[in-house]
C-alpha cells in the first residue's frame, strides 16, 4: 500500500482546494484542541466548560467588545460558545459519520453479497428508511427520546445509513463478478474475509468521499434540529443553539435591520467554514480516487 | 491402459449433474459426468466454449454463484463425498488440498494488494504459518515459479507485472499450500504462445516436483496433447469420450473428437480451405434430444436423434459415447488411407 499511499497524498498536495480545505481543517482542530486556551472557562463554570458563561444580566445583545469579541447575545458570550462549539460540531461530525457509515457498509455488503432474499429484505428497509423525510423523522425520534445532543445523533445516525447502504450495495454487486474474488474463495477464504479483505478495500473509496461531505453537512443539520430547540440544553456551546438565541434579534431593531448582526455572523461563519473544508477535502479525494481521471 | 490404471484415483467424480435455474430455465450445464484423477496424472477436459468444462472444475470446489447448483452425483477425494462436506470443511479442502488458477491473470489477481500480501494470505489461512516467515514462503515460491528478483516482485502490485508474470504469480499462491490437485482454467488461454509454452513447461516441471495431480482444462487440443495423461472430452455438458492421450489422438472413437482434431490446420496436408464442425454449440436451455451432437455429426442416423448414447467401453480404458463407433473407424481409415496416398 505504500506507494499507493504516497502518490495519492502528492496528488492531494498539487491540488489548491484541497490543501485549503485541509488547511482549514486543521484549523478548526486546533481550536477544538486549544478551546481550553483560546476561551478559558470561569472557575465556577471548570466542571462544565461545555456551558456558555453568563456574562451579563442585560437581556440585549451586546456588540464585540475587548472583553466579548464576538459580540454577546442571550446574555452568553458568542466568543467562547462558538469556540467550543469545535468540539462540539467534531463530536457530532465525527460520531454520526462514523457509526452510520458502518451501519451503512454492514447492511450494504450483506445485502449485495448474498443477494437474493435477504437482499431484498435489506433493501426494502433501507427504502422505508428513505421515504420518510428525514427532519420529521428526526422530530419525531427526539420527541420520543427526549432532546438533548446525544438524542440529536442517535436520530442522525438511525436516519442517516442509507446513502451508504445503496451506495456500498451496488459497488459489490459490480465487484463480486470479479474473478479475484472467485480466486479468494478458491483459495478458502471465508466470507466474511472475502467481504472485508477483498471487496470492501475494492469498493470503499466512493464511501469514504462520501462520508468526508457528509460530515460537514451533518454539522448544519444538526444545527437545524438545535435551532428548533431539540438538540443542545440551554446555554451548551453549540453553534446551532448560539443561532437559536439569535431568533429574537435576526431581524434587528426598529429601522436598523443589522443591529444584532454580530449574533448570527459569527457562529454562522465558523459553520459555513466547517463545512466548506469537508466539502472541499471530499471533492479533492474524489478527483483524486476517480479512476477516469487516473493515467 | 493396464499402466495406468495400476494408479490410485485421487479425485472420483461420478455422475455429477450440475444445473443453472435461470429466469428462462433451467440449464444443464453438467449432465452425468463421470471421470477420475489418478496421483500425479494430468487430466485434460477439452470442449467448446459453453460444454460444461469450467463448470465442472467450480462444481469439484464447490464455487457455483447462488443461481448453479449441483443436482446429483458424487465428488469423491482421497474416500471423502466433498459434496457431502460442511462450509467449513470445504474450505479447508480449498486451496489447501485443491486449488485453483484461473484463465484471466489480469483479473484474478485483487489490485490492491502487492503479489506478496496474496500469497502469504493462503499461506496464513492454511498453514498458520507467522507473518515473516509466510513472507520468506512466498519468495521463496515465487523463484520456484522463475519469477526474478522475487524479493522485489514480492512487493510490487498486479498491474505492476506483465500477463505471463501474473500467471506465474497466480500458480505460486495456488501451490504455496501444497495442494494435492491444481486446477487450470484455461491457464494459457490469455496469454500468447511463447508464455504459453513457458507456463505449460513450468506446470509439469512443478508437477514432477510436487507430484500434485492437474486437471486441465482447454479449448485448445495442442495443449492436451503436451501436457495431459488423459483426456475428457466434452459436448454439451456430457462426456463424449474418455481415454489415455496417446490412445485418443490415434484412435478417436467419437466423431466430435474425430471433428475437433480434424479442425486443426496441418502443414503436411494441402486444403482449399480450413475443415470445421458445421453449425454451432447448441442453446444450453434446449439441448437436443437423443445424442446432443447429432445436430452437427455426419454420421448422424435416425437412432442418434432419438436414443443417447451411453458412455461405454468401445476399446481397453478407452469410453465413448456413440452408436457409431463401426462407421467412425471405418470413415478415419479412409480418411487416413487417402492422405498417405
Amino acid at each position: 500500500m505504500e506507494k499507493e499511499y504516497k502518490r495519492m497524498l502528492r496528488k492531494f498536495f498539487r491540488n489548491p482546494s484541497g490543501v485549503f480545505g485541509l488547511a482549514l481543517l486543521f484549523f478548526f482542530i486546533f481550536v477544538a484542541i486549544f478551546a481550553p486556551v483560546i476561551a478559558p472557562p470561569q472557575p465556577s463554570n471548570k466542571y462544565e466548560p461545555y456551558m456558555m458563561p453568563i456574562v451579563t444580566w442585560s437581556p440585549d445583545p451586546q456588540p464585540p467588545s475587548k472583553e466579548h469579541p464576538f459580540g454577546v447575545s442571550e446574555r452568553r458570550d458568542i466568543f467562547y460558545g462558538v469556540v467550543w462549539g469545535t468540539r462540539t460540531a467534531f463530536r457530532i461530525g465525527l460520531i454520526v459519520t462514523g457509526v452510520s457509515t458502518l451501519i451503512g457498509l454492514f447492511i450494504g455488503s450483506i445485502s449485495a453479497y448474498y443477494g437474493g432474499w435477504i437482499d431484498e429484505i435489506l433493501m426494502r428497509i433501507t427504502d422505508i428508511f428513505l421515504s420518510i423525510p428525514f427532519l420529521i423523522a428526526a422530530i419525531v425520534l427526539t420527541t420520543l427520546l427526549g432532546t438533548g445532543l446525544d438524542k440529536v445523533m442517535i436520530a442522525m445516525i438511525v436516519f442517516g445509513w442509507m446513502g451508504t447502504a445503496r451506495l456500498i450495495r451496488g459497488n459489490i454487486l459490480q465487484a463480486k463478478e470479479e474473478q479475484y474474488v472467485l480466486a479468494a474463495k478458491a483459495i478458502g477464504v471465508s466470507t466474511p474475509g472475502i467481504i472485508v479483505k477483498h471487496l470492501l478495500p475494492n469498493t470503499i473509496f466512493p464511501v469514504l468521499i462520501q462520508a468526508s461531505m457528509r460530515m460537514g453537512s451533518l454539522v448544519i443539520t444538526a444545527a437545524i434540529l438545535s435551532f428548533l430547540g431539540l438538540g443542545a440544553p440551554q446555554g451548551y456551546s453549540d453553534w446551532g443553539a448560539i443561532l437559536n438565541y439569535a431568533r429574537n434579534w435576526m431581524l434587528g431593531a426598529h429601522g436598523e435591520a443589522l443591529k444584532y448582526w454580530y449574533t448570527i455572523v459569527f457562529p454562522g461563519t465558523a459553520m459555513v467554514l466547517f463545512v466548506l473544508a469537508w466539502n472541499l477535502i471530499g471533492d479533492t479525494l474524489r478527483d483524486i480516487f476517480d479512476p477516469r481521471l487516473r493515467i | 491402459m493396464s499402466a495406468l490404471s495400476e494408479k490410485k484415483p485421487i479425485l472420483q467424480v461420478k455422475d455429477l449433474r450440475t444445473y443453472f435455474y435461470t429466469e428462462d430455465g433451467i440449464v444443464k450445464a453438467v449432465d452425468g459426468v463421470n471421470f477420475e484423477v489418478y496421483e500425479g496424472e494430468t487430466l485434460g477436459i477439452v470442449g467448446e466454449s459453453g460444454c460444461g468444462k469450467s463448470v465442472t472444475s467450480l462444481s469439484i470446489l464447490r464455487l457455483l454463484d447462488e443461481k448453479g447448483k449441483i443436482e446429483s452425483g458424487q465428488i469423491i477425494y482421497k474416500g471423502k463425498n466433498l459434496l457431502e462436506l460442511s462450509e467449513d470443511g470445504m474450505r479447508k479442502i480449498r486451496g489447501n488440498e485443491i486449488a485453483m488458477i484461473f484463465q484471466e491473470p489480469m483479473t484474478a489477481l485483487n489490485p490492491v494488494y502487492t503479489i506478496g500480501d496474496q500469497i502469504m494470505e493462503a499461506i496464513m489461512l492454511h498453514q498458520k504459518l507467522p507473518k515473516d516467515e509466510a513472507r520468506k514462503l512466498s519468495i521463496e515460491m515465487l523463484r520456484k515459479v522463475g519469477i526474478p528478483e522475487p524479493e522485489k516482485r514480492v512487493d510490487e502490485y498486479p498491474h505492476e507485472l506483465s500477463g505471463g508474470m501474473r500467471q506465474r504469480a497466480m500458480i505460486a499462491m495456488s501451490l504455496s499450500c501444497n495442494p494435492s490437485i491444481l486446477i487450470a482454467d484455461e491457464p494459457t488461454t490469455a496469454l500468447d504462445v511463447t508464455i504459453q509454452a513457458q507456463i505449460l513447461e513450468l506446470m509439469k516441471q512443478l508437477q514432477n516436483e510436487y507430484g500434485m495431480s492437474i486437471i486441465m482444462i482447454t479449448h485448445d487440443l495442442g495443449v492436451i496433447a503436451e501436457v495431459s495423461d488423459r483426456v475428457l472430452v466434452m459436448y454439451a455438458g456430457k462426456a463424449m469420450e474418455y481415454a489415455g492421450v496417446r490412445e485418443l489422438f490415434k484412435n478417436p472413437k467419437h466423431p466430435y473428437t474425430w471433428g475437433l482434431m480434424n479442425s486443426i490446420p496441418r502443414l503436411d496436408v494441402e486444403y482449399e480451405r480450413l475443415n470445421a464442425i458445421p453449425g454451432t454449440v447448441p442453446d444450453a436451455l434446449h439441448f437436443p434430444e437423443g445424442c446432443r451432437f447429432h445436430t452437427r455429426c455426419e454420421l448422424a442416423t435416425d437412432k442418434c436423434r432419438v436414443e443417447e448414447p451411453p458412455l461405454e467401453e468401445v476399446a481397453p480404458g478407452h469410453f465413448s459415447a456413440c452408436w457409431h463407433v463401426d462407421k467412425l473407424e471405418a470413415a478415419i481409415a479412409v480418411q487416413r488411407e487417402g492422405e498417405s496416398a
